[in-house]
């Protein structure tokens, strides 16, 4: 009886929790191949309804870069049944948010209503799927957009360059090293019937997500659904065959120049794992090691007792075939780029040689706690989350069973990871320069 | 009887596998609207007067801890920078926790504290509540301040001043508050690295111990918390807070609006992009009875992807990746701006289309639709809002910090939906002035400057720390050997040669013709004859000739819609005196002088200043291609001067001669582009033709 007592205040306890986490979703699919989950939470009259498309900056003929972001300005321009420039209106109108986002992976759009207008939501996002009109004139005209959003997000920002800096240099012969946005000239020489000819390869319903999260009834909105999307035709399945990378086994030198910067910066960059992989995870940790917090190895050196750097971050990008690890600093004052690359490196051959103290590794999982449980706390963070884990991670129960992973990673294997992917020979050493006038 | 159960299960299956059972060419219709359920914050006030509200969510295991000391905003002077070094050094220890410790502790807790000069921000998971509240108190009221950390903290300000000093957005909102509040006023006012290297260490204790007191301070509870429980760890924590002695201060008045429009240009030789400010100082308070319609007006002009400027600057004209305006209401003083940043070639038109938006949502009113949807956002952001916990949290504080009606937030909404089109407009008068306002820009002069002074509006210069300076030079070195005969000989190889031009007795060219925002294309015929004779007619189709003018070398008119205006004296003078083919041929060399060299869209072009009948005019030719790209004259009309430039391109060639095929007319705003479709040489021009 007491063995059952126990048992039964321990299932309780564990239901406490699970019920604060737990993300609740069903999923199925539509014949013409698109998949659709759902996710319900009626506590506030909010709904969000996103479509997550498998192309990204990686995705383009030869010569025709920055295609996928230029689609993410196109599809918004009308389709048969909304009128050109009416897009936003229809949704603003309707008291609504929307938005749009590429990486070099994918592109993810998505509008927030009142819940009132799931339907609304739903039809818009079909009729972009379905029809939408792709003309010289939406073509001409974000063609222009997306050059200046290029000089204001990159040519006058400072830094701005950092990473195409960093893919071109890294990689080689995956699409990767090309900047998502593209190059301005691919974008001025593509014809319209090759803009045409990438909607039809891509935005297919079978190469699409679709999420729809927040204040619904299941049953009504599966019929709509059903309605909205049932009807577009499915497509050829896409089959991506980029070319592998060969590891890097000896230091790659580089600099790069910006205009906007008075401060340098040394970047180490490593090419790693996808974030499929555990590795990745380990990667992540590593990263929160050296630069998560005021506590944390790097800031707490380079920034604060030494006095070294102006900033010290380090990041890792995760991506589907390979995630960039990069390691940054700003220098302080007169300090040489190479100091800074020799105080990150003593770092790291610690990480690679000892391992973390039981305390820095308790930290670690602590931070990971926090982070997960603030990762789903929006149903827009949800429908992100539950997207992206479906169609780049290939399991979309990853929302509730990620924070899984990390709390099973050894102190060993962080120390492990760190040996096998972070040594100098197979780093980019990047050193990012103002730019003289004469340059 | 099978059949039929089967027919009928047919038919009942076939609803829901068809598909064309919805009618997609219509946008679908909100359901009825959701129930809005706004729940007020529980409240305590401590004795030393700091004020608490809790919002308890259970949803997640997560807390945050938000502290806001209202004090009045001031200026800091020579020392400005001190609130920033104060921000930044707290939060970093107290005194009986070593700065390592601490911030080893709120890592380790998977949690976060920051602090600034006016408040601080902590969030955790609820298990850890308790002891992120108790080190926030501790750092509030006790924080480590040392010189060693304040040295520190002093060379990353710096530090991050000298990353900030090429970057144009930077510079375009420190000039922009210093111009439009004046840097004597707190919003104004900015920090540089000689207003550091002032700050001494005791100032740091100095702005602590008065800015860091319970008597203004209102503390915001949000999350996985049990009010009763949260309420006496908050009363121990920050219990004894001591209250400190009331200090009276007055805000300085803010500068006011200047007199007429007026663009302040700073230049910034790096930019590939213009950074474009107006802003003009309004009296706008949350609690004023305008507020509501005010936030309408600013939501049609520029407050979304949709609004007028949005739509005109980036959606029409493609000058822009946004534009957007907004309006600061403030208990001290508020402020209209409207902004964007645009490449640099067009810096001018974005100047030009930002103010004609502006005045546009001033004298006409507003679409019944534009309204409707302005409301609609607004109701939808309210609702989309109510998701996030923080939002009723910050609505009870926002009631506090701006003396607003218990109310406000509960009849917000009625009160966005009472705002009439007469009373968007009638806002729009009062608060948006750009009659009386600064359009500071922050660009590159040498490429947009020449355009930007077309525009007719004045030019005062300003560097990048917002003093005004002379007018920036930007003529780039003359290379050696070029003078105005070598550019003139230039531009007659360009075209196909001296001897042949002289050889051109007329030319008659056809043009398809376009005026910005005109709703009709006309076709323009143009007939030039040695030595000065013209002819330009525009004509609709269906509507025949709309526009004449001639001049038959001594006499001519101009006609518009049936109205005939002979040319004054002085005009026929100015036409007599002219040359209309190549009049490089007749140029004296005498009155030819090479200004500079700048650049017109992207290419370097020789300046060419042609001294005639005691006017001056100048000509550009590119220095590439040696070919006439712009000419510029400026003509006084009853008082006002006008400036007329036409630019010239595309050219191609007619009989071996080189001919532009695209030539655009703008004088101030107004811009005529003609595409020639035909010219023809010494063919089918005779001397009725200007009769």
């Amino acid at each position: 009886m007491k063995k059952c007592l126990f048992s039964l205040a321990s299932l309780l306890l564990f239901g406490v929790f699970a019920n604060a986490q737990q993300v609740e979703f069903e999923e199925f699919d539509l014949d013409n191949g698109l998949h659709v989950i759902l996710h319900q939470d009626n506590t506030a009259p909010v709904v969000i309804t996103s479509v997550m498309y498998d192309v990204g900056g990686k995705d383009f003929e030869p010569n025709r870069t920055g295609f996928a972001h230029f689609f993410e300005h196109l599809l918004f321009e009308g389709t048969e049944n909304i009128a050109r420039g009416e897009w936003f209106n229809v949704v603003s109108s309707n008291g609504g948010s929307n938005n749009a986002n590429t990486s070099l992976d994918r592109t993810y759009y998505y509008e927030i209503f009142p819940s009132n207008n799931l339907e609304l939501g739903l039809w818009m996002e079909s009729e972009r799927l379905m029809h939408p009109i792709i003309n010289q004139i939406g073509v001409d005209t974000q063609n222009e957009v997306v050059k200046e959003e290029k000089r204001l997000r990159y040519d006058n920002a400072p830094y701005g360059g950092f990473l195409g800096a960093i893919g071109e240099n890294l990689f080689k012969v995956h699409p990767y090293k090309e900047k998502n946005i593209g190059e301005m000239e691919d974008l001025d020489a593509a014809t319209l019937e090759e803009f045409q000819a990438y909607f039809k390869k891509y935005y297919v319903p079978n190469n699409a997500v679709l999420v729809v999260a927040g204040d619904i009834d299941k049953a009504k909105t599966k019929k709509m659904v059903k309605d909205y999307f049932g009807a577009i035709p499915r497509g050829a399945d896409v089959v991506r065959n980029f070319p592998k990378e060969t590891p890097i086994t000896e230091t790659i030198k580089a600099k790069a120049y910006d205009n906007n910067i008075q401060i340098p910066a040394v970047i180490a960059a490593y090419r790693t794992p996808s974030f499929k992989e555990r590795e990745s995870y380990v990667l992540d940790m590593i990263s929160s090691y050296l630069s998560g917090g005021k506590s944390s190895v790097l800031y707490k050196k380079l920034v604060d007792e030494k006095k070294m750097a102006l900033q010290a971050q380090a990041i890792n990008l995760g991506q589907m075939d390979y995630s960039v690890f990069a390691i940054l600093a700003l220098p302080l004052g007169d300090v040489s780029l190479d100091s800074l690359l020799n105080e990150m490196d003593e770092e790291i051959a610690k990480l690679q040689t000892e391992l973390i103290s039981e305390r820095d590794y308790q930290k670690l999982k602590n931070q990971f706690e926090n982070r997960y449980v603030n990762s789903n706390s929006s149903v827009a963070g949800i429908a992100e989350n539950l997207a992206t884990n479906y169609l780049l991670k290939g399991d979309v129960n990853l929302i509730n069973t990620e924070i899984e992973i990390y709390r099973s990673i050894t102190r060993e294997e962080i120390r492990d990871v760190a040996k096998k992917y972070l040594s100098p020979n197979q780093r980019l050493e990047l050193e990012y320069l103002p730019k003289k006038d004469d340059q | 009887m099978k059949t039929y159960i089967s027919a009928f299960l047919m038919l009942f299956l076939m609803a829901f596998s068809v598909h064309a059972q919805i009618d997609r060419s219509k946008q679908p219709q909100p359901g009825p609207a959701p129930k809005i359920d706004l729940k007020s914050p529980q409240e305590f006030t401590l004795k030393n007067g700091m004020k608490v509200l809790v919002v308890e969510n259970h949803k997640l295991p997560r807390v945050s801890f938000s502290l806001t000391i209202d004090n009045k905003p001031e200026t800091e002077g020579t020392k400005a920078g001190v609130s920033s070094l104060v921000g930044g050094m707290m939060g970093n220890g107290t005194t009986s926790i070593s700065k390592e410790k601490f911030n080893e502790e709120i890592d380790f807790l998977g949690a976060r504290l920051n602090f600034s000069s006016s408040g601080a921000y902590a969030s955790a998971l609820s298990q850890y509540a308790d002891r992120i509240l108790e080190l926030m108190a501790d750092a509030t009221m006790h924080p480590l301040l040392v010189e060693d950390e304040f040295n520190k903290e002093r060379d990353r300000l710096i530090e991050g001043l000298k990353s900030q000093e090429k970057s144009v957005e930077a510079v375009a909102g420190r000039v922009g508050n210093a111009l439009s509040y004046g840097v004597k006023h707190p919003y104004g006012e900015f920090t540089t690295i000689e207003t550091v290297n002032n700050i001494k260490f005791e100032d740091i204790s100095a702005f602590y111990e008065e800015s860091f007191n319970p008597n203004n301070a209102y503390l915001v509870v949000v999350g996985d918390v049990n009010f009763k429980k949260i309420k006496s760890q908050i009363e121990k924590r920050f219990g004894n807070w001591k209250k400190a002695v009331d200090v009276q201060s007055t805000v300085p008045n803010a500068i006011p609006n200047v007199q007429y429009t007026q663009i302040n240009f700073v230049d910034m030789p790096n930019a590939v992009q213009s950074n474009i400010l107006l802003t003009n100082n309004v009296n706008l308070k949350m609690n004023d009875p305008d507020y509501h319609a005010v936030l309408i007006a600013n939501k049609i002009l520029g407050g979304g992807f949709s609004s007028y400027l949005n739509m005109n600057l980036r959606e029409k004209h493609a000058y822009t990746y946004g534009a957007r305006s907004g309006v600061d209401a403030d208990k001290y003083v508020g402020r209209f701006t409207a902004s964007t940043a645009v490449r640099n070639m067009v810096t001018d038109s974005a100047v030009v289309q930002t103010l004609k938006e502006v005045n546009r949502i001033k004298s006409e009113p507003v679409s019944a639709e534009d309204l409707r949807n302005a409301k609609a956002k607004y109701v939808g952001d309210f609702v989309l809002a109510l998701e996030s916990p923080q939002t009723v949290a910050r609505y009870a504080l926002n009631i506090k910090l701006n003396n607003l009606p218990s109310d406000f937030y509960e009849t917000f909404l009625q009160k966005i939906n009472a705002v009439t089109a007469e009373d968007v407009t009638r806002v729009a008068n009062t608060y948006f002035k750009p009659e009386n306002a600064r359009i500071v820009v922050v660009g590159k002069g040498s490429e947009v400057l020449e355009n930007l002074e077309k525009t007719g509006i004045p030019i005062l210069y300003f560097d990048a720390f917002a003093n005004p300076v002379e007018k920036p030079k930007f003529s780039k070195p003359i290379p050696d050997g070029v003078t105005a005969s070598t550019v003139i000989d230039a531009y007659f190889n360009a075209v196909g040669g001296k001897e042949k031009a002289k050889a051109v007795k007329s030319i008659w060219t056809t043009a398809n013709v376009t005026i910005e925002d005109a709703p009709f294309s006309p076709i323009g015929e143009m007939k030039t004859m040695i030595p000065n004779k013209t002819s330009l007619e525009m004509s609709i189709e269906g509507m025949g000739v709309i526009m004449k003018q001639k001049f038959n070398g001594t006499t001519g008119y101009t006609e518009q819609q049936g109205v005939k205006r002979d040319l004054t004296e002085e005009q026929i003078n100015d036409q007599k005196a002219s040359h209309t083919i190549f009049p490089e041929l007749y140029f004296e060399p005498s009155t030819l002088s090479l200004e500079s060299m700048i650049s017109i869209n992207g290419s370097d072009a020789y300046k060419i200043k042609v001294s005639e009948n005691g006017k001056d005019s100048f000509r550009y030719y590119d220095a590439k291609s040696g070919y006439l790209v712009r000419v510029e004259k400026t003509t006084e009309v009853q008082g006002q001067t006008f400036t007329t430039v036409e630019d010239f391109g595309n050219y191609s060639p007619v009989k071996d001669m080189m001919y532009p095929y695209s030539i655009s007319v703008s004088t101030g705003p107004q811009v005529v582009k003609m595409n020639v479709t035909n010219h023809r040489v010494n063919e089918g021009v005779t001397e009725a033709d200007f009769n």
